[in-house]
């Protein structure tokens, strides 16, 4: 079997099965946990409890105005490469073509040229992420292994993705499995380590918006 | 037509005046992508070639591979190139001659020990002593052995000899495998194709009779001069790729807009070939400009790739219900996870009960 | 208990006879029962952003990295991953994290006592909503349970224990009160069998700010409220709810409540203290399984009310001033508006701090900091990025509605030579009330 087949039929099924038990595993086994129920009473017009979340889950998208300006930094790159991230994948032809496999459903594509172009981008905010978590004191004491390996696994795929497109270092489709089994190890990665924030943000910000405007207080 | 004769000999009998053979030699030389001195090399060599003998056997094929070098729309040229060999053995163009057939094979290889090439279509099949595709009474494995033992070359011409082809697909029933399985360390050159294109089968031949040696081969075997590119790369409608302009389906308006063709199956991207610029039927079109797109059928296992209509990025697997299945066991070990997690906060470290010691 | 110093030169405080090990296991005990699902979700969370740093007074005012409130919950977190995560058996099979140690625990007390108030900045930070001050909070529980507390804060404990309170025996709460009246010229209501309101207290009231006493009984007299100050349960900053011992803050909180509701009060105001707010109007709930049957509001939403009932009415001061949002009050309680609507009604201009309401600058002394002297060099830090901003907002007044928060920035006032007098907001009212 050649590389490419194994990617997109073994290591791809291998890599999404890990990919949706690990997150499975990982949300229920927190989720099913017991929960201290509150029973203060609530401030009157606190709004009921699915509001409140959801104004914490938007709320959190910007920083306090007065964190912004120590925070600008870790807020504008952290948005440039998951934008970035996101046009990437949803916004490019073939990405779309794999999710409709999937998913069945579909949507326009933007010009790989401009796909190409923002994957640069993306590529140099990422880099700039890392350098800044290497040389910042602050982020140099709370890092972990974990943020190495998902910062590694989120850039392979970015950088051999603009590889195979512009078909620099080996045959295209090399290059494309190459690609796909970078994919393969970010999605077997993912449920362990810190990229389950795109799950868990939703309850992380959610919770702590439906304990805050419980008391009526600001998030 | 005496062996001895060369083929500028030949070809002057025919009434082929030398201008005409040089720019035939200039062709052949820029379709293999041979720098323009040698063009001069070329003319001299086919001009003093011998008579090549060519030993052509056919197995598991369905004669495509056959038709198409047959069809080669070139100008009478090609037809002499092709007469100029010596179509020593061909099972197919034979097969009324029974015995007889058989005899000349064994004569050719004879005569030509150390000099004659054999050329294969068609996979070979290994399951229970390869009994699945037998020729005058013995198997195809044992008769490409046998013939193999004093050639020159072999050229396995089409994707079922190069890479073993439709008798190979799952579930392949009858153990086919390529031809190089079984080539040893016998000098190789694979012109895949599905069929493969005439002027790359005949572009070859003229290399070899030319030079005496094979030309650039890639890491499968296949002339670099017809499958150094891949479709994607030198197709016509790659602006429409790049600017994310499909055809949906077959008869939308993308289609009948002249759209890339990636999201109805095209393998244009994965494929190596030379259909996207020497086309077919003597440059009149190819797969894609037809409006159909590319099957990949130059490349390694096209017919098991997933589907002809189902986009390059699908996963070659069956992911619904692996999913599913995924999902729920998932959610099992996540619950088994949180009843630990409960039992184990109640039990972690706990002092003993008094009572006990 | 000592004062002691590790290995690395941490200064730590320990308490009790306990062997190092029994120490950690207790607290790794009290860690892993402290997780439900709302703590395990935040602690899936952390993306190593940093962001919470840049609101921790204690990391802004020193730029020592290890202030960085995440980090204060290491041991914490390491517990929760080892012993209650969905991946717990696979940790603990691969040794995935350093297994928690009590030297570790000796060097994370200051980190969860000295440098944090439990303020809650971080958590406003924070962009995955994490509420890390409530983690640190739950924390000290173990921390608690391992006698690896500030030595100041384990002594309160112990007063509150044997006197109902960490400043005033029990015993003596009737006599203060009657001085407080004296002092002041206001009739008090001592041990009044039933009433409607019943007023709490904290040490500041018991100590330096006595006058508060009086400034309430002022303000309830006025209105012909029925009321009573109760020696049964008078105690209401719970010392519990700070240093980690939670079995201290039920007993707290259940007295004081328990008394209240036996008064048959319908309305029990709380003085004018950050953390009081907290423990009885938020977490006292979770002993009684159920609603209280009882009102329980702060010192400043009572003056709110009375102030809009339109029962008392106020001179116009006719100045400028600044208000300190107690942390607990404003940014984890949810009571902004209403010091600032009885601000208006003193006829005072308010000049908000830059950084005022929920996103206030915490005075730097809540949680125990501010009882904690090993803590005082990281005080003043925090200090003064307030009195920056006050110079910024330029007002003539500066008001609070916390005794310790009061009493905090006075002190830190006195340690920079500031001339600034930090005032309360219950006196300002009592002061200018027209009777």
């Amino acid at each position: 079997m050649d590389l490419l087949t194994f990617a997109r039929g073994p290591a791809l099924e291998i890599a999404m099965a890990i990919f949706v038990i690990g997150v499975l595993w990982r949300m229920v086994g927190v989720l099913s946990l017991p929960a201290w129920r509150d029973d203060s009473p609530p401030r009157k017009g606190a709004p009921p409890a699915w509001l409140a979340a959801l104004q914490a889950i938007f709320g959190k998208m910007a920083p306090h105005r007065t964190f912004l300006k120590a925070g600008m930094f870790t807020t504008i790159n952290g948005y440039v490469f998951h934008i970035g991230l996101a046009i990437c994948v949803f916004a490019f032809a073939p990405h779309i073509l794999f999710l409709k496999s999937l998913f069945g459903l579909s949507w326009p594509a933007l010009p790989s040229g401009m796909i190409f172009a923002v994957g640069a981008v993306t590529a140099g905010s990422l880099i700039a992420a890392l350098i800044y978590r290497l040389t910042s004191p602050v982020l140099k004491l709370i890092s972990r292994g974990n943020d190495y390996i998902s910062w590694g696994l989120t850039f392979l795929p970015v950088v051999t993705g603009l590889a195979a497109a512009s078909h620099i270092g080996a045959r295209y489709e090399t290059l494309l499995a190459i690609h796909i089994l970078s994919i393969c190890v970010f999605l077997a990665w993912f449920p362990f380590g810190k990229l389950m924030h795109a799950f868990l943000f939703v309850f992380s910000r959610g919770a702590t918006g439906i304990r805050f405007r419980h008391r009526g207080a600001q998030i | 037509m005496s062996n001895d004769q060369t083929l500028a000999a030949m070809l002057r009998q025919r009434g082929v005046s030398r201008r005409a053979f040089l720019k035939y030699s200039s062709y052949v030389a820029s379709l293999m992508a041979l720098p323009p001195s040698s063009a001069g090399a070329l003319a001299e060599g086919l001009a003093n070639a011998r008579r090549q003998s060519v030993i052509w056997l056919s197995f598991q094929e369905c004669t495509g591979c056959t038709e198409s070098i047959t069809r080669s729309h070139s100008p009478t040229l090609e037809n002499l190139m092709f007469d100029f060999i010596s179509l020593d053995y061909h099972h197919t163009l034979m097969a009324v001659s029974g015995e007889a057939a058989e005899k000349a094979r064994q004569q050719a290889m004879e005569a030509n020990k150390g000099k004659y090439i054999v050329v294969v279509d068609g996979s070979i099949p290994t399951k229970d002593g390869g009994v699945y595709s037998c020729i005058a009474g013995i198997s195809n494995q044992q008769m490409l052995e046998e013939t193999l033992r004093d050639a020159f070359a072999v050229v396995a011409v089409g994707s079922c000899a190069a890479f073993g082809g439709i008798p190979k697909a799952n579930p392949n029933p009858t153990g086919a495998v390529a031809i190089k399985e079984l080539v040893g360390d016998k000098p190789l050159i694979n012109i895949s194709g599905c069929p493969p294109i005439p002027e790359a089968m005949t572009g070859v031949l003229s290399y070899v009779l030319s030079f005496g040696k094979l030309p650039e081969l890639d890491h499968l075997g296949r002339p670099k001069a017809f499958f150094g590119e891949t479709i994607h790369d030198r197709c016509y409608r790659r602006p429409y790729y790049e600017r994310g302009l499909f055809a949906e389906g077959f008869d939308d308006e993308g289609a009948r807009q002249g759209y890339c063709l990636y999201k109805v199956g095209c393998k244009g991207p994965v494929t190596y070939n030379a259909c996207a610029t020497l086309k077919w039927n003597g440059g009149t079109s190819f797969p894609i400009q037809s409006g159909h797109g590319c099957l990949g059928c130059s490349e390694p296992d096209f017919w098991d790739q997933g589907g002809f209509y189902r986009p390059l990025p699908t996963p070659l697997g069956a992911m619904g219900p692996m999913l599913a299945g995924a999902a729920v066991a998932g959610a099992a070990l996540g619950f088994g996870a949180s009843l630990s997690a409960r039992q184990h906060q109640k039990t972690f470290l706990a002092p003993p009960k008094s009572g006990e010691e | 208990m000592t004062a002691k110093t590790t290995a690395s030169g941490v200064a730590y405080d320990v308490q009790g006879t306990q062997g190092d090990l029994a120490r950690r296991d207790a607290a790794m005990q009290a860690f892993v029962q402290d997780f439900a699902k709302t703590a395990a979700i935040h602690m899936e969370s952390c993306l190593r952003c940093g962001m919470c740093a840049t609101a921790c007074q204690f990391y802004v005012g020193t730029g020592d990295p290890k202030y960085t409130p995440i980090n204060k919950l290491k041991p914490f977190e390491q517990a929760y991953h080892r012993h209650v995560g969905p991946f717990a058996p696979l940790y603990r099979l691969f040794g995935i994290g350093s297994n928690v140690n009590v030297e570790m625990l000796q060097e994370w007390e200051a980190l969860l006592f000295d440098a944090c108030s439990l303020c809650g900045r971080c958590t406003l930070a924070c962009p995955m909503g994490i509420d890390i001050s409530e983690l640190i909070k739950e924390a000290r529980h173990g921390m608690y349970k391992a006698g690896l507390v500030p030595d100041r804060l384990e002594l309160m404990d112990r007063t509150a224990k044997a006197w109902g309170s960490p400043a005033t025996p029990s015993d003596d709460f009737a006599d203060i009160i009657k001085d407080a009246g004296e002092e002041n010229g206001v009739p008090m209501n001592i041990d009044l069998p039933k009433a409607d309101y019943v007023i709490t207290t904290a040490p500041a009231e018991l100590t330096e700010h006595t006058k508060a006493l009086a400034d309430i009984a002022k303000i309830l007299n006025k209105i012909g409220a029925s009321w009573t100050y109760s020696s049964e349960g008078f105690e209401a900053s719970n010392i519990g709810y700070i240093n980690g011992d939670l079995e201290l803050q039920e007993k707290m909180t259940r007295k004081m409540i328990d008394n209240a509701i036996a008064i048959g009060a319908h309305t029990l105001i709380l003085p004018e203290c950050g953390h009081a707010y907290g423990a009885a109007r938020w977490e006292a709930a979770r002993w009684y399984g159920g609603k209280i049957p009882l009102k329980i509001i702060h010192m400043t939403e009572f003056l709110d009310e009375v102030v809009a009932s339109g029962k008392i009415t106020l001179k116009q001061i006719g100045e400028t001033t600044s208000f300190h949002d107690p942390c607990q009050l404003a940014r984890r309680g949810g009571v902004v508006e209403a010091p600032r609507a009885v601000l208006k009604a003193l006829g005072l201009e308010i000049k908000e701090l830059e950084d005022h309401g929920a996103l206030a600058w915490c005075c730097g002394g809540g949680g125990g900091v501010v009882s904690n002297t090993r803590a005082d060099p990281l005080r003043y830090k925090a200090f003064e990025l307030k009195k920056k901003q006050f110079e910024g907002a330029n007002a003539q007044r500066f008001v609070t509605a916390c005794g310790q928060c009061r009493i905090t920035l006075t002190l830190g006032a006195k340690h920079f030579k500031w001339d600034k007098k930090v005032e309360s907001l219950l006196e300002l009212v009592a002061d200018n009330m027209i009777v």
